[in-house]
């Protein structure tokens, strides 16, 4: 099993497309910073210049944006930066990590040089949730230089810095978010035998489940009850942080709407539930399919 | 041990929904021989080795490496084989070297240190860091080849390792298996290229539909339905004095000439019985089937409707 995780981490550390993402994590979470910022001072130099006008409200809106982006507030808006991007990168890294071991054909050479399917599953699941907490990592550093970097550019206040707890304690629930679309992408992958498919079936889940629920929610906070068994809810409640910001494809974090969210311990228990169910799944199917040699 | 049986199959049977793509095939494979596995497409070969490595589950029936069952311990019996399939697939974005690493890595027991060894046998070592995408056929086929030598194992299956290969590059492939022989190993080859077969494999089985219809050694299968033409003048009495003489198993009278179907070291009594006899051939000539003919007449049927494997 340990020769099996090696022999993936090697692969994987080979591969353009995790460094790619972590890339796009690293570069996109410090522009994010940079282009809120850029827009709301833009905002605000046109209320203060009369350009457009100040409505009662408009600029506390506005003061409190900026006030998201400080080095105080990373485990709210810069960790909700990394979950939001997060999701869908690692959607496509988990159905791209299974489906083209079938694709290219590599799992049956595995398997003949002496890999066991349940080794093979577990040292790609390993190496997946490794990477999903490496990913969060660079994408929370990121953040924080972010955060820096704007409040260096805009005089911003720095003061109390960042709260590293709080900051790791947002990017773990983060993470655990991601398992249950990433298990989402691998069930597909492995029945489908096909990263595309994999890929496609957990942005589709990823974003319809979520717009779905969060229209029914509006129309009737009673459909609450029947969408908070769904994925994108759960994930919002867990990615919830007191201070206001939230993840999840669609939902916000405050508001009446977030207030029928579900406990966290309920959501937690969901997303478990889920995850064990895909994994089952793709387990079941992978165990059960012969390999053919041509 | 030169002579043990190291992979056995027993009964093997694999079952698609209604196709029978293999029906109770026994096999041996000994240290030191290589046997040669063929059929027509679809007879059964690559989803006998498939079972063999445990890929495909069998119906009925059993596999054995080094006395292991495959089914029930997979991991145990396949660190001694080493084995390449039809279609050679590794990892496009890396080099042939990080493949054979990265196998390296899952092998254990040394395996890392054999892969420069290795990449210099086969011939790749002048593009070992060229990525396997930008590989040809037969770069493919040679990176094939070195996968399965990793472990050192004292099996080697080989599915069609000649795939693309020019002549130069199957002749040393064929001399890399005569070498692996030599070494104590039992290799277990699939290939459509007779010719390839018949000058490297101790022993070949032929299947059809699944099933064996003939083995043994290259001699055996090939002077089965061996003969002697004999140019006689007086060919009806002549067979009947040929019948009589031990090891002939069939008498064919032509004009002015027999077919005798017998052991091709039966030459000399067959002239002996007709001199005796007053008697003399103008010409005994015997006539030997190549592996070609054997396998062509055996797999008729089966090339004429061939079946999914």
């Amino acid at each position: 099993m340990l020769r099996l995780l090696r022999s993936e981490a090697f692969r994987l550390q080979r591969r353009w497309m995790p460094w790619v993402l972590l890339l796009i994590i690293a570069v996109g979470a410090v522009l994010v910073y940079l282009l809120i910022y850029t827009s709301v001072n833009a905002q605000l130099q046109a209320i203060r210049n009369g350009t457009i006008p100040d409505q009662p409200g408009t600029r506390t809106a506005i003061e409190q944006t900026v006030r998201q982006l400080r080095p105080d507030r990373v485990q709210a808006f810069g960790v909700s930066i990394v979950n939001g991007i997060g999701s869908i990168m690692l959607i496509v890294l988990a159905a791209s990590h299974i489906g083209t071991e079938f694709g290219w054909g590599t799992l049956r050479t595995l398997l003949a040089h002496g890999a066991s399917r349940s080794g093979f599953f577990v040292a790609k699941l390993a190496t997946l949730l490794i990477f999903a907490a490496v990913f969060a990592l660079v994408g929370v550093v990121a953040s924080i230089a972010g955060s820096y970097l704007t409040a260096a550019i805009g005089g911003l206040e720095t003061s109390p810095g960042v709260d590293l707890p709080a900051v790791a304690s947002a990017a773990a629930r983060g993470v655990f978010a991601f398992v249950p679309y990433m298990a989402l992408a691998v069930v597909f992958a492995v029945w489908s035998r096909s990263a595309g498919a994999g890929i496609a079936a957990g942005l589709v889940a990823y974003f319809a489940e979520s717009i779905v629920a969060g229209i029914l929610v509006s129309l009737n906070r009673d459909f609450a009850t029947v969408v908070n068994y769904g994925l994108s809810r759960n994930v919002a409640s867990i990615t919830r942080v007191t201070v206001g910001a939230s993840v999840g494809p669609a939902e916000g974090g405050a508001g009446s709407v977030a207030s029928t969210l579900p406990d966290q311990g309920q959501a937690a228990l969901v997303l478990v539930t889920y995850t064990a169910l895909f994994l089952a799944l793709a387990w079941w199917r992978l165990r059960a399919r012969d390999v053919t040699v041509s | 041990m030169t002579g043990e049986v190291v992979l056995r199959t027993s009964g093997l049977v694999k079952r698609f929904g209604a196709l029978t793509a293999v029906d109770g095939l026994d096999l041996e494979v000994r240290r030191g021989e290589v046997v040669g596995l063929l059929g027509p497409n679809g007879a059964g070969k690559s989803t006998t080795i498939g079972m063999v490595l445990g890929l495909v589950r069998p119906t009925a029936g059993r596999a054995e490496v080094m006395g292991l069952d495959v089914a029930t311990h997979r991991q145990e019996a396949l660190a001694a084989v080493g084995a390449m399939l039809e279609v050679t697939t590794f990892y496009p974005y890396l080099s042939g070297r990080d493949n054979l690493a990265a196998i390296a890595i899952l092998r254990g027991r040394g395996a890392q240190g054999r892969i420069d060894a290795l990449l210099e046998r086969l011939g790749l070592a002048q593009r070992a860091r060229s990525k396997f995408r930008t590989y040809s056929l037969g770069m493919r086929q040679r990176l094939g080849v070195a996968s399965t030598l990793l472990a050192d194992p004292a099996v080697v299956i080989l599915d069609e390792p000649a795939n693309g290969l020019d002549p130069a590059g199957q002749r040393e492939i064929r001399e890399l298996i005569r070498e692996l022989a030599q070494e104590d190993r039992a290799v277990l080859l699939a290939s459509h290229l007779l010719h390839e077969v018949e000058l490297v494999c101790d022993r070949v089985i032929v299947v059809k539909k699944g099933t064996v219809v003939t083995g043994g050694t290259i001699a055996e299968v090939t002077h089965r339905d061996s003969y002697f033409r004999i140019d006689v003048p007086d060919a009806t009495r002549a067979a009947g004095l040929i019948r009589a003489v031990p090891g002939v198993r069939e008498v064919r009278v032509l004009e002015g000439a027999l077919d005798v179907v017998a052991e091709m070291d039966r030459g000399a009594e067959l002239n002996r019985a007709l001199s005796a006899a007053g008697i003399y051939a103008s010409a005994i000539v015997p006539t030997a089937s190549t592996l070609e003919d054997v396998f062509l007449e055996l797999t008729e049927e089966e090339r004429s409707a061939p079946a999914a494997s």
